[in-house]
């Protein structure tokens, strides 16, 4: 890394702060005591394409770490291939239903009767 | 007491919105790694698996909300 001169030490400075204060307010709004409105911001969450793009390398990752065990071919064979088409379509189906629980988990904190607009 | 204007709870759901995906996508990774099994022999969940997720989600929150009266006691005491 290149040192830096007193502007640019400045202006990282600044940046810091500015990203300590955001996790700090994360801090204090996880510790706020009513929960987050989710089924408000599920469109949200989903049309997010960090959110979106942080679970695809999730799921590459774990199904190559799963599937593929065998170096003597630079290609994948077709039992590694099938293994992996099977590990994509359970990891899928298992966020699906894990998006479910966490939204009914979501309602019930709020107590019954609270889902405004469905 | 002042209400807060539309910017300051438009920057205050977004922070919550961010925490939330943040949640789920850990919840996400941890419960399909405590939960489904490698083997993969076939693409559907299996009942084990299932009912693991379910359970998993529930603990979690649970996890979750411990951690954080914990916290609001120590941050109290301070």
């Amino acid at each position: 890394m290149e040192s830096l001169n007193a502007q640019e030490q400045r202006e990282l400075q600044s940046r810091m702060e500015k990203k300590q204060l955001k996790e700090f307010a994360n801090v204090c709004a996880s510790m706020a005591p009513k929960p987050p409105l989710v089924h408000q911001y599920m469109p949200f969450m989903l049309a997010d394409i960090g959110t979106v793009a942080q679970m695809y390398s999730n799921m590459v990752q774990r199904c190559f770490d799963d599937c593929i065990n065998d170096f003597s071919s630079k290609s994948i064979g077709s039992k590694e291939e099938s293994c992996v088409m099977r590990c994509v379509d359970k990891q899928l189906k298992s966020s699906e239903r894990l998006g479910l629980r966490f939204q009914e988990q979501n309602a019930t904190m709020m107590g019954p009767g609270a889902m405004p607009g469905r | 007491r002042p209400q807060p204007t539309s910017a300051e709870k438009i920057a205050a759901a977004e922070i919550e919105i961010e925490m939330v995906s943040d949640m789920f996508t850990r919840l996400t990774q941890s419960c399909a790694k405590k939960c489904i099994q490698n083997d993969y022999r076939e693409s559907d969940l299996n009942k084990a698996e299932s009912v693991c997720l379910d359970r998993c989600v529930s603990k979690f929150f649970e996890v979750n909300l411990k951690v954080s009266e914990k916290m609001q006691g120590e941050a109290g005491r301070r």
